[in-house]
């Protein structure tokens, strides 16, 4: 009992340990900030930062949409079929669910099945909310569930570093050259050991561009601009 | 110079702790309600009964809430999660500055910062259909979206001047549901606040319908908060952006 007690003393100082070295180390602007949840296509809980160590593409969905999801999955599938195999392989591909009710880890995989995506590289995943929502923000995707049980979500595929920081993103299904030649860089091995070592110092407290700090001013731009067209 | 900590336990004293019963869950009830928002083929959304803070989240209540919760204070905070300017007039890290006082409501919060507050009262952002629902309400209906006279007492506030400091919540008349400052104190955060409005009118982009008109169209002060919001990104911390906290009327979040 007593040995026991320890073990499991030890388990947790550990798991305390390597949890604070964890958001430690971590860039402050990386989205692996959020510790978020998702639960994966095998049924394994996880955090959004599973493919730390891997430049990763990720995109949110749900399962049952009809047709821009599954376009979706073809898209990252198109995009990534442009690199080199090497490249390729570092590669991480992660497709979240805001869609937590319906898209089971059963539904999560028969997907997967469905794309014949590599389970060695791809994870299908869901989130449950508040998670789902701190990453689509995080990621700048928006979603909304219609009354008719539908969503309406925008069609964004992000691009993250090996420590989670997003290095580009794109609405474009098809042929956005710019964002091919990012993801091209980000998979070549001299940047993927780069991006895994420790950040120079300085690098963590860089700020954001000053401009529109403040958003809450009145006659912000976009703010004149709908209520002129509503 | 008085030490921070002095003025931490001063700003406290003064006031008293911050308690739960200081800015109770008040219940709204449920309804089919008509949304400004574009609603797919639908004309109505279904809202359920749920509960909603009487005020905005106040300095106060703020500060109780990152001396527990030492990750949320200014200066730790990753960038991730909120704009160098959190907290911006704050001195230190529980120090909400000589201008601050208690019952004003917090501003310069994030929208993380503003979600971990509410899961920390067990509580959540209320979506956009219910912070809609229950501005909806002057002190006497339920609805008094199609008075004209209500309409332009809302309206007056977003035509007048901000002044130097934020005044303190509960200023004002409480509405039908007993909910102070819906309009007229700050803008508030909601959960969905960066889904209301397409941030680009590209169908291509959307699964849904993807309609963008906006209905109501008459209802400019609930659009330009549509507007407002659409237009924060979740690390904002806007000088004039706070929140209050909703629950479900069940008592989970």
């Amino acid at each position: 009992m007593n040995r026991w007690r320890n073990r499991l003393g030890s388990a947790i100082a550990l798991l305390a340990t390597s949890t604070l070295c964890g958001a430690a180390d971590l860039p402050t602007d990386s989205i692996y900030q959020l510790g978020a949840q998702l639960t994966t296509q095998t049924g394994n809980t996880t955090g959004i930062d599973l493919y730390r160590g891997h430049p990763t593409l990720i995109s949110m969905f749900y399962g049952s949409c009809p047709a821009a999801c599954p376009m979706l999955i073809s898209a990252m599938q198109a995009y990534e079929s442009h690199l080199d195999k090497k490249s390729r392989a570092r590669l991480r591909v992660l497709l979240v669910s805001f869609d937590a009710a319906r898209d089971t880890p059963q539904q999560l995989d028969r997907l997967a099945r469905l794309h014949h995506t590599d389970p060695a590289r791809w994870t299908f995943a869901s989130a449950a909310e508040p998670n789902a929502r701190s990453i689509a923000v995080s990621l700048g995707l928006s979603y909304r569930r219609l009354p008719g049980g539908e969503f309406e979500h925008s069609l964004l595929i992000t691009l993250l570093d090996s420590r989670g920081r997003i290095l580009a993103s794109t609405t474009k299904l098809v042929g956005d050259t710019e964002f091919q030649a990012r993801l091209q860089s980000a998979t070549q091995p001299q940047e993927h050991a780069l991006a895994r070592s420790p950040a120079a110092p300085g690098a963590a407290t860089q700020l954001p561009p000053a401009h529109d700090r403040d958003s809450s001013r009145r006659g912000h731009p976009r703010t004149n601009r709908a209520a002129v067209d509503g | 110079m008085l030490p921070r900590g002095l003025l931490l336990v001063a700003l406290l004293a003064c006031a008293g702790a911050a308690t739960a019963d200081d800015n109770p869950f008040l219940q709204v009830a449920g309804s089919e309600f008509r949304s400004a928002l574009p609603l797919d083929k639908h004309d109505t959304v279904r809202v359920r009964s749920f509960l909603l803070q009487s005020h905005p989240v106040t300095n106060r209540e703020f500060l109780a809430f990152v001396s527990m919760h030492p990750q949320w204070r200014k200066g730790t905070v990753p960038m991730a999660l909120a704009g160098a300017d959190y907290l911006g007039a704050w001195l230190g890290p529980l120090d909400p500055g000589p201008r601050a006082t208690a019952f004003q409501p917090v501003t310069r919060v994030s929208w993380f910062a503003a979600q971990a507050y509410c899961e920390a009262q067990h509580a959540r952002l209320p979506d956009w259909y219910e912070w809609e629902l229950a501005a909806a309400a002057s002190a006497s209906r339920r609805d008094a979206r199609s008075d004209p006279a209500w309409r332009q007492q809302v309206l007056d506030w977003y035509s007048r001047p901000a002044g130097k400091s934020l005044p303190a919540v509960q200023q004002g008349a409480a509405n039908f549901y007993g909910l102070y400052d819906m309009h007229g104190l700050v803008w508030e955060w909601v959960n969905d606040f960066n889904s209301l409005l397409p941030a680009d009118a590209d169908p291509e982009k959307f699964c849904g319908s993807g309609a963008l008109t906006v209905q109501q169209k008459e209802d400019y002060a609930v659009l330009m908060r549509i507007a407002m919001l659409g237009s924060l990104r979740a690390t904002d911390t806007g000088h004039l952006v706070g929140f209050r906290c909703a629950r479900d009327a069940g008592g989970a979040p």
